[in-house]
């Protein structure tokens, strides 16, 4: 498992904290996390304990309150442009966040011509490319009412693969599909982590995990609590915390 | 994974074609389904439908509504000519004659006389300098200001004159010309312009005194036919009426058609109006009258003593005998055949007065008698009274003489026309400047002169909600910002302008802020343009709030998946969020439409001449209130129907599949 490579996401004691009527509320308290290219790491953790908040912070669709977070030596506070690093980090939601009113193409298609500034041409082809890679070439000119949540997650992960990240994002990838979808996902996921893509996987599919992860880490109350490999984390963990948690979940 | 995608593709899905389901049934033709739609209304619906067609059928043929719909939509011809008043600047004189006449001096001014009459006014310039060349197509001088060359046929006036030996030139030219008139004709590359309109008379073929034919060989007009061009003399048009009011220079009747027309004294060669005369016997004007005595008047027979009488009340100084002849002395009336037997009895001192009301050509008759026979012992205290307003009165005007060419002529009527319309195509390419632009008659062909009624409505409206849905976009999405600052103004503009009645911000617009700008930035805004800046002011604050809670109903994931693909916040707006928001926002959008259309009638407030306005001045010329408030009703009832149509099928159209 060990690479002699620098992280490309480097996580430094980070805090982020959310103010609401109820009172603060501490998403993340001090985690600390390095991530080396090429390495899939999956967190799991009880509801609440940060895991969203944590992938949120490293695709900066929310800042931090302290501590700080490198991706690909680029530190995200204070960066110039942060739009180029976002497209650099692909990103799944477990909402699947499709635009309802373009076609699984169209959607593929959007961020390249505007982001990327590729011309129509090649931006169809690199988004027919991706959709064959997904398996669901056939589906290019059907809309996400018209697809169902299987389909519509992999055209998601298509849409983010089109950018060419150097990373990808999953959070909960699966938990809003039902289970005979959850294969079609993680098949692509799988085939993902083969090529050697960095991956940040928030799920507790434990078969992926064992399957494709190098690394699992346990989250709860916004720290991490422990980190191993998979196999090692979910059968033989070493806190009380996780040994709970894992008994709830199994 | 690989074997899921191969299984799904090897099984499309085959429906079978709908025309072949087996039954034989064919799907139900147009007629049939309007007939079955109609058969599914319920009953009340059908009677209402029925009736609201007899309404807009009887509306429709009925002339009282049609006169109605005229004036309310600016009475539009079918086509027309004048497609604008132009006034436009040529840089090159030249191209507009066309032709050089020659080097000589006479010839040149030639050419620049013929200029000068169709064009409408020339800039010219003096220059002074001493000649350096000089070629058959233009002249270069050496002067103050560096070499000026100047094509000969510009130059208006040349002086040359020695100085020191070298010819020193002072020369007059036309630098530019100025041609205004009408646009009659535009394409890509030319513009024709009527310099001068055409005048033309019709007139009954009754009122011919005499022809002449001009030769064709005298007419300089390609293609005239002998007899076309003839000079005619013509009798006095007779116009009767009923008199409004006379002056010493103007005389203005009523006609019988219900139009005023005002004629001057000049033109006029006579006029028949009832005219009362008062003549005295010499020695009775200075008798003394004793109650009970007798005055006799004199009168012709068959002209209206009583309302002779009843006219002398009027004046303002009844002469002495007469005076008393309203009860306080018995009045003895003598008619007498004739007006000169009843002249000579009067100056006999047979009668004290004469009195005679006539509205012929003899109504001025006495003055002349009186004048020819001063020994006759008649006298005019006072010029004879020719009625001032309300008579009749037949006026026949001078003799005149026309000449031209005919148009057409039938046995009743002839059309000569007097001026011929001219005409000059210009370069559009040579035009330096447009002066001004207004545009002509309102016609189909040319809706940009329809400036009144519904057109105006209608353009208002649609210039105000363009603007309405920038504004509202604008505030729209700085409601959606988490800055306070833009927050706090967005809100500001949408709660005050949403309180405030659009009455009140119209009247703000046309009277507060218009002479505001006027004063600040010398921009003087139209009335039409400040009623598109109020209702869309006003409108603004609702449409922001359609934009916003459009904005809102898009899920916060859309706008996280497209920033997490690398886009700015702008881009995510316009690529993600606002396609979707405006999907979400157009049955609103399409309502607050119909609504402003409606509230345009609200603008007539600013004198502007809108389809309710037009209404109003109808019925208060017409006192017809029923079918004129009817006619605008029904008007922007049609116009929102229809309108609300359009809306519905944008919607089904812009709809998602699913
Ligand atoms: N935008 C927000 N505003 C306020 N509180 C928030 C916000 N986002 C997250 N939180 C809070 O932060 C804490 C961590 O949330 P987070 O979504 O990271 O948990 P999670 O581990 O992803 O849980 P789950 O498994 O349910 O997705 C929770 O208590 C949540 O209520
Ligand atoms: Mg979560």
């Amino acid at each position: 498992m060990s690479q002699p490579l620098e992280p490309i996401i480097k996580i430094e004691n980070a805090h982020k904290r959310f103010h609401t009527l109820r009172g603060t509320v501490h998403a993340l308290n001090g985690v600390s996390l390095n991530i080396k290219p090429g390495e899939v790491v999956v967190i799991v953790g009880p509801s609440g304990s940060g895991k969203s908040t944590l992938l949120r912070c490293i695709n900066r669709l929310e800042t931090l309150d302290g501590g700080s977070i490198t991706v690909d030596g680029i530190l995200l506070k204070g960066a110039r442009n942060i739009n180029k690093v976002r497209a650099e980090v692909g990103m799944v939601f477990q909402q699947f966040n499709l635009f309802p009113d373009r076609t699984a193409l169209g959607n593929i298609v959007l961020a390249q011509r505007v982001v990327r500034k590729r011309k129509k041409a090649e931006a169809m082809a690199r988004a027919n490319e991706l959709l064959a890679k997904v398996g669901i070439p056939e589906k290019a000119d059907s809309y996400p009412a018209q697809l169902s949540g299987g389909q519509q997650q992999r055209v998601a992960i298509a849409r983010a693969l089109a950018m060419n990240p150097k990373i990808m994002l999953f959070d909960e990838p699966t938990s809003a599909l039902d289970p005979e979808m959850i294969k079609e996902v993680l098949d692509v996921m799988l085939t993902l982590a083969r090529e050697g893509m960095t991956m940040v996987v928030v799920s507790h599919e434990m078969g992926f995990a064992r399957a494709a992860a190098d690394r699992a880490v346990f989250m709860d109350g916004g720290v991490i609590i422990e980190e191993d490999a998979p196999d090692v984390l979910f059968s033989n963990p070493s806190h009380e915390r996780t040994k709970l948690f894992l008994s709830k979940i199994l | 994974m690989d074997e899921r995608t191969r299984t799904e593709q090897s099984q499309p899905i085959h429906l079978p074609p709908p025309d072949e389901s087996g039954d034989g049934l064919t799907p139900p033709g147009p007629y049939e389904r309007i007939i079955n739609w109609l058969a599914g209304l319920p009953w009340w619906a059908l009677i209402l439908g029925v009736v609201a067609v007899a309404v807009l059928y009887s509306m429709l043929t009925s002339e009282a509504y049609r006169r109605v719909i005229q004036s309310l939509t600016d009475n539009p011809q079918s086509s027309t000519e004048d497609l604008y008043n132009v006034v436009q600047i040529v840089g090159e004189p030249t191209m507009i004659v066309g032709r050089y006449a020659g080097e000589t001096q006479d010839s040149v001014t030639t050419v620049v006389d013929e200029l000068l009459d169709t064009v409408i006014g020339t800039s010219q310039v003096t220059r002074t300098g001493f000649l350096l060349a000089e070629d058959p197509a233009s002249i270069t001088l050496r002067t103050d200001g560096g070499l000026v060359t100047i094509p000969k046929d510009r130059i208006v006036d040349e002086q040359r004159e020695m100085v020191g030996g070298n010819e020193q030139i002072t020369l007059t030219y036309i630098e530019r010309v100025t041609v205004s008139g009408t646009l009659t004709k535009r394409t890509d590359k030319t513009m024709t312009i009527r310099t001068v309109n055409e005048a033309a008379q019709t007139f009954a073929v009754s009122r011919v005194l005499s022809r002449t034919v001009i030769p064709c060989t005298q007419v300089n007009a390609p293609g005239c036919e002998e007899g076309e061009y003839v000079t005619i003399e013509r009798q006095g048009e007779i116009v009767t009426g009923t008199l409004n009011t006379l002056s010493n220079t103007n005389l203005s009747l009523s006609l019988p058609d219900g139009n005023t027309r005002e004629i001057r004294r000049s033109d006029i060669d006579r006029f028949d109006v009832p005219t009362l005369t008062v003549a005295l016997n010499a020695r009775s004007a200075a008798r003394s009258i004793v109650p009970d005595d007798e005055v006799r008047i004199a009168f012709v027979l068959d002209t209206d003593i009583m309302k002779a009488l009843d006219e002398l009340e009027t004046l303002d100084d009844v002469p002495v005998p007469l005076r008393y002849a309203d009860g306080q002395s018995r009045v003895v009336l003598i008619g007498y055949g004739t007006l000169d037997e009843a002249l000579a009895a009067t100056g006999a001192g047979e009668a004290d007065a004469l009195l005679y009301l006539d509205d012929g050509p003899d109504r001025r008759y006495v003055e002349t008698w009186v004048e020819d026979n001063p020994r006759a012992g008649v006298a005019l205290p006072t010029p004879p009274r020719e009625c001032q307003k309300g008579c009749k009165v037949t006026v026949k005007l001078n003799d005149d003489v026309l000449t031209g060419r005919i148009e057409w002529e039938t046995d009743d009527e002839i059309r000569l026309v007097t001026t011929e319309a001219q005409y000059i195509d210009l370069d559009r390419s040579k035009i330096v400047e447009n002066r001004r632009m207004e545009p002509g008659a309102c016609a189909l062909n040319n809706l940009r002169g329809c400036n009144a009624g519904i057109f105006l409505t209608l353009r208002v409206t649609f210039q105000a909600y363009g603007l309405a849905l920038l504004i509202g976009l604008f505030f729209g999405l700085l409601r959606v910002q988490t800055n306070p600052v833009l927050y706090a103004v967005s809100t500001l503009y949408v709660e005050v302008v949403r309180g405030i009645p659009l009455l009140v911000i119209l009247l703000y617009a046309g009277f507060v802020v218009s002479p505001q700008i006027r004063d600040t930035f010398g921009v003087n805004l139209s009335d039409e343009q400040e009623a598109v800046l109020g209702l869309a002011f006003g409108y603004g604050a609702f449409i922001a709030e359609i934009f916003r809670a459009g904005i809102q109903s898009i899920s916060r994931g859309q706008m996280e998946a497209a920033r997490s693909l690398g886009m700015s916040y702008p881009q995510g707006m316009r690529f993600v969020v606002l396609p979707q928001a405006v999907r979400v926002v157009l049955p609103p959008l399409g309502n607050d439409f119909i609504a402003m259309l409606k509230d345009s009638a609200l603008i007539s407030v600013l004198a502007l001449p809108d389809l309710l306005q037009l209404g109003r001045l109808y019925v208060s010329r017409t006192f017809r209130a029923f079918e004129g408030y009817n006619t605008v009703a029904i008007l922007y009832l049609l116009m929102t129907l229809f309108l609300s149509m359009v809306v519905r099928i944008i919607e089904r159209r812009t709809r998602l599949p699913h």
